[in-house]
């Protein structure tokens, strides 16, 4: 199947990026220097060519009941304007996707979902509609996606006067007009600083694209997307959440609001006794890499290392690792099989990383 | 452009290799650094090791990705960069000099003359 091509898909062959296929799509994985590109985002700022990502709009009386139907997280009760983050669960609490949903108004809503899971979550959420007064819609090929990252974002985007000087919060929303085009602005990002997701035509992004650079912003490819996320803890789908495991199995009990009135998977979240459990570990020698073996102070084999990397920040190896609650040594300790040897890892009980997001 | 030296021998597995009497220095090729970006973790024998001709001997890492190192000929490791793996940026800073791996001592010299010469070795790249 040929690979699909986002509107920057000429930008970053011009700028010599190495590509390769991600959901589907040929996309850039690094363009200078993966260090240099994520040392860009925790220090100044970074661009990244999001674009692959997919796009629907929940409209009508019932959309923030619809959605909050939908979600595991509190949709209801957000303020207007917020974002909220939430896994999209079945009936029996497994995974399908994780999404940020946005509530622009009172009966419109925006919702992200991950590239690889556009059409299975759209499957899934069209066949949930029936008893809610909607419209669905699956904008993802109209809309082009650019994440702006990094302490510089606010400054940078002022300076191009996509930003006025009124109040944005963290994780909100606006729609906006820039160069006489509607754009949707959102304080949201995968880094874990401060930055912002500017949704737009594909022409848009182009021109944004550009402006963004000539203001110092650095393009920053999907190889160092994901040494961020990992730096931070944020869990990625096909990783740390898969089809396997419930938000209670792997780190994202928060985001369960069992006090809510209903919501799919309610029921059997209630009572679910978690089988396993997400820890975050590194190593003072040897990179964590995904699929390697994790063992308990028993030295029995107790889960697989999820995502693991060098951290550019720590410069150590970082892992999240799902391990088997019921095998967990009492002494609490963790060894990490690499080619054979076992290395043993120090606990994390925060990330490895704090990010300077407001 | 990949920098390759004509004075070196090279491998399929973008190694490069360089006999001294009965010695052979081995490192990556300035293709192998850039294609691996920013080297963060290296992994070298211990000396004594036998080495077999395509066995793997060590590991290079980069931020994102693992790569098996492999032994271009039968033989024993005589002397290991120890420098190496404390600093592993010299594999993007030094590929053909302060980044050489290991060294190995020949147990059938006319291995060296399977590896290719710098024209087979940029034909090759120039094939990928």
């Amino acid at each position: 199947m040929e690979l699909l091509k986002t509107s920057l898909h000429g930008d970053h062959l011009a700028l010599k990026a190495k590509m390769a296929p991600f959901a589907g799509f040929d996309m850039p994985i690094q363009y200078t220097s993966v260090k240099d590109e994520v040392l860009a985002v925790r220090n100044n700022v970074g661009i990244f060519d999001v674009s692959h990502m997919g796009e629907f709009f929940v409209t009508g009386p019932d959309a923030i009941k619809f959605v909050d139907h939908l979600i595991t997280n509190d949709f209801q009760n957000a303020e207007m304007l917020k974002a909220v983050y939430s896994p999209l669960c079945r009936e029996n609490g497994t995974i399908i996707d994780d999404l940020i949903a946005y509530k622009l108004n009172d009966k419109k809503v925006l919702i992200c979902v991950n590239a690889s899971n556009i059409q299975k979550d759209w499957n899934w959420i069209s066949s949930k509609t029936q008893g809610f007064n909607i419209e669905l819609t699956n904008r993802s090929d109209d809309y082009s996606l650019i994440a702006v990252q990094g302490p510089k974002t606010e400054e940078i985007l002022k300076k191009l006067e996509v930003l006025d000087s009124t109040e944005f919060p963290y994780y909100s929303i606006k729609e906006a007009a820039f160069n006489g085009e509607n754009i949707i602005l959102a304080r949201t990002g995968y880094t874990g600083e401060d930055g912002f997701e500017i949704f737009s035509s594909h022409a848009m992004a182009r021109t944004l694209w550009i402006k963004l650079q000539a203001l110092g912003a650095v393009p920053c490819g999907l190889a160092a997307r994901d040494v961020l996320r990992l730096e931070v803890c944020y869990p990625l789908y096909g990783h740390e959440l898969t089809d396997d495991v419930t938000p209670l199995d792997t780190g994202l009990g928060w985001t369960v609001k069992l006090t809510k009135e209903n919501f799919i998977s309610k029921e059997t979240l209630t009572n679910y006794k978690a089988k396993y459990q997400l820890v975050k570990l590194s190593l003072d020698k040897g990179i964590p890499r995904e699929g390697y073996s994790v063992l308990n102070g028993d030295k029995e084999v107790i889960g697989k290392v999820t995502s693991g990397t060098m951290s550019v920040i720590n410069n150590k190896g970082i892992a999240l690792a799902l391990v088997e609650k019921a095998k967990i040594s009492a002494d609490k300790k963790y060894y990490i099989d690499i080619r054979n040897q076992q290395y043993e890892a120090i606990v994390h009980t925060k990330a490895f990383v704090t990010g300077g997001h407001k | 452009m990949a920098n390759v030296p004509s004075n070196l021998k090279y491998t399929k597995e973008h190694e490069w290799a360089k006999l001294e009497g009965d010695i052979l220095t081995v490192g990556i090729t300035d293709f192998a650094q850039s294609s691996l970006g920013d080297v963060v973790f290296v992994e070298l024998p211990a000396v004594g090791k036998e080495l077999k001709n395509g066995q793997a001997f060590g590991v290079v890492e980069s931020i994102k990705s693992v790569s098996d190192l492999y032994s271009p000929v039968d033989g024993v490791v005589v002397e290991s960069n120890a420098d190496l793996p404390n600093s592993p940026e010299t594999c993007n800073q030094s590929p053909y000099d302060n980044a050489w791996m290991i060294k190995i001592k020949l147990k059938n010299p006319a291995d060296f003359n399977t590896l290719l010469s710098a024209d087979e070795y940029n034909s090759f790249l120039a094939s990928l």
